[in-house]
């Protein structure tokens, strides 16, 4: 396919994407699907990077989540700051945050890597319960409406379907910078890190800083969901660190395929709808979501894609009965 | 500070933080295994407890077994599972899978027990025994001889008994037992019967001391990494002093400090501990 084609499919992806909700009906609670769906995306994407690129686990990302939306409900509570300066706080504290772990992190790897990151996130939890300055227990209340004023122009958001456009664009961004990073020197780094660590070496990529840098790309991602999570409920608590926001993005990153620029998005809104408008109550809604993790792991590794494709091929194969398809080995764990 | 006081209610954390680890210690010495629902697991095995007591009029002596079978058939259930992915050794997978297992677990425990607090009541947490100024239950002492018992009870398996050989065999070359005739899954599924009935055991004997929630088991795991991460990983005696160690410092930390913000120490801990001897995280396994 030649690039001009290329991008009058996406052009017209990006604008279909847009009115989608309207497709559904346009009221306000599939406003309200849609946004969260593009908030839970953008902080999946953040994860999916060190999942599918680094080949790691991390289970500390909920603490980045937080830090965007605490940084946002602090600053726009007591500060009185608008949406820029507050993604601007989002992005620079995850960052930091981001920067402290992985210096903490960057000689372990697999599972004392992830034992470790959890841990961060565990401690997160425990400092949002208890410290005054975060509100404590009983959280954040009053988070201003999303009100961007660029002197010429303002944008008031009050309800869900006025933060959409909000929302999409954001996720827009994130796609964007997610696909500019896997064709980037440093994203080809990662993956290189990734699947042979020794080849890495011998072509002169650093893997301890290659893994630092990903982690600082990686973290404001996830942090500026928080920012927008924070303007969309206008109220937050230690709950923003709970396992259900692990859980969820770890689901949306393995469920549909790794390494696949749309999974991420996918899975998020096949768990949404599900909880949203299929739901049997939040118990039950957890051990849906708890199983459905479990089983894609246990018995489809590539995710529902590469359950897919193992089929098509089994039909292929059956019809030809010659196959000749050499494929998967290492990129299975993508 | 009464330090007395605080030297009692150390040892008595301690042992309840070694008891709680031993399932993940032997796990992951024998099987090199991981398992993230180990807290949620905990919870579970004081609820069993406490519904056998409370719905079945069970005595408390019996309820502890019985939440222990419970602990067995869920640590079977998770293996067989996990089985593919154990025999890959995909350790990355394993551990989101049983953190999935944890996330399922504590939704069941909140439909089948409510999401209600609840009080598990032994016939010895309600029996306090006074010493000068120093105070403690009977409950207290039940923890520390369980925990001593659990622990010489396994070392001595392990060093002792022709099971133990065959467990450290695995541990140290799964595909070398293979060889040998070793049923290397049977090793595997006892591994996990052995972490499904320990945690609930901890959970039976430790439960008592707080109100039991089914929301709990954060805690627990992480204080479970600390004691093997500094107990060096798979090393049984390194995680009983370990668990020790921490009971202590949580018990001054608490004290001196601020009882809120004893997790987040014991995490640097962890830390100090992965900066000062990160070699000591690549212990040899084989659960010694």
């Amino acid at each position: 396919m030649n690039h001009a084609v290329n991008a009058l499919v996406i052009l017209a992806l990006v604008v279909v994407g847009y009115f989608l909700p309207m497709a559904f009906g346009g009221g306000g609670a599939v406003y309200s699907a849609f946004v969260l769906i593009a908030i839970f995306a953008v902080m999946s994407y953040g994860l999916d990077l060190i999942v599918s690129d680094l080949g790691e686990v991390s289970l500390g990302h909920p603490v980045f989540f937080a830090a965007g939306a605490y940084a946002t409900g602090i600053i726009s509570v007591r500060l009185g700051l608008g949406p820029l300066p507050t993604l601007a706080a989002s992005i620079g504290v995850a960052m930091l945050l981001a920067g402290v772990v992985g210096l903490i992190t960057l000689k372990l790897r697999e599972f004392v890597f992830s034992l470790v990151t959890y841990a961060v996130t565990v401690v997160g939890l425990t400092l949002a319960e208890n410290w005054s300055f975060l509100g404590g227990s009983d959280g954040l209340t009053g988070i201003p409406l999303f009100q961007l004023d660029l002197g010429f122009a303002g944008y008031k958001a009050v309800t869900d379907k006025d933060l959409w456009p909000v929302a999409y664009v954001l996720l827009l961004a994130v796609l964007w910078l997610v696909s500019a990073f896997r064709r980037s020197t440093l994203g080809k780094a990662a993956m290189t890190v990734h699947l042979n660590p020794r080849l890495a070496t011998m072509s002169g990529i650093d893997p301890q800083r290659t893994r630092l840098m990903v982690f600082l790309v990686s973290a404001p991602i996830t942090a500026s969901a928080g920012w927008l999570y924070a303007y969309q409920r206008a109220y937050i608590s230690a709950d923003v660190l709970s396992p259900y926001f692990l859980i969820l993005m770890l689901t949306a990153v393995v469920i549909v395929g790794r390494g696949l620029l749309l999974a991420p998005l996918i899975g998020v809104a096949l768990i949404l709808v599900q909880e949203k408008f299929l739901s049997f109550g939040g118990y039950v809604d957890r051990i849906i979501l708890g199983t459905a993790l479990i089983l894609t792991l246990a018995f489809l590794p590539g995710g529902i894609a590469g359950a897919f494709k193992a089929g098509f091929r089994y039909l292929r194969g059956k019809a030809a009965s010659k196959s000749d398809t050499i494929e998967g080995g290492a990129t299975e764990w993508r | 500070m009464n330090v007395g006081q605080q030297i009692i209610n150390g040892l008595v954390l301690g042992h309840s933080f070694a008891l709680v680890a031993i399932g993940w210690t032997v796990l992951l010495g024998v099987a090199r295994l991981v398992n993230f629902a180990h807290g949620q697991m905990y919870m579970l095995g004081a609820f069993v407890t406490w519904a056998a007591i409370a719905e079945f009029g069970l005595p408390y002596m019996l309820a502890v077994p019985f939440s222990m079978v419970v602990g067995i058939m869920v640590g079977f259930l998770m293996q067989q599972v996990l089985l593919r992915l154990t025999l890959k050794q995909d350790l990355v997978s394993i551990m989101i899978v049983t953190l999935g297992f944890g996330h399922v677990l504590h939704g069941v425990a909140a439909l089948v027990f409510g999401s209600t607090g609840q009080i598990l009541d032994t016939p010895f947490s309600t029996k306090n025994v006074y010493y000068g100024d120093l105070w403690f239950t009977w409950q207290d002492v039940a923890i520390v001889m369980v925990a001593v018992i659990v622990f010489i009870a396994l070392k001595t398996v392990l060093e002792k008994s022709r099971l133990g050989r065959i467990a450290r065999m695995v541990a140290e070359d799964p595909k070398l037992a293979l060889l040998g005739g070793i049923d290397v899954r049977k090793v595997y599924f006892g591994v996990f019967a052995f972490e499904g009935a320990a945690v609930a055991l901890a959970g039976a004997v430790i439960g008592p001391r707080t109100p039991i929630l089914t929301s709990m088991g954060f805690d627990e795991v992480i204080m479970t990494f600390v004691v093997v991460v500094l107990g060096g990983i798979g090393s049984v005696w390194g995680s009983y002093l370990a668990g020790i160690s921490l009971g202590l410092f949580t018990a001054f930390f608490g004290a001196l400090v601020s009882p809120a913000y004893t997790t987040p120490a014991a995490f640097l801990v962890l830390i100090a501990v992965l900066v000062l001897r990160p070699g000591g995280l690549a212990a040899k396994p084989g659960g010694h």
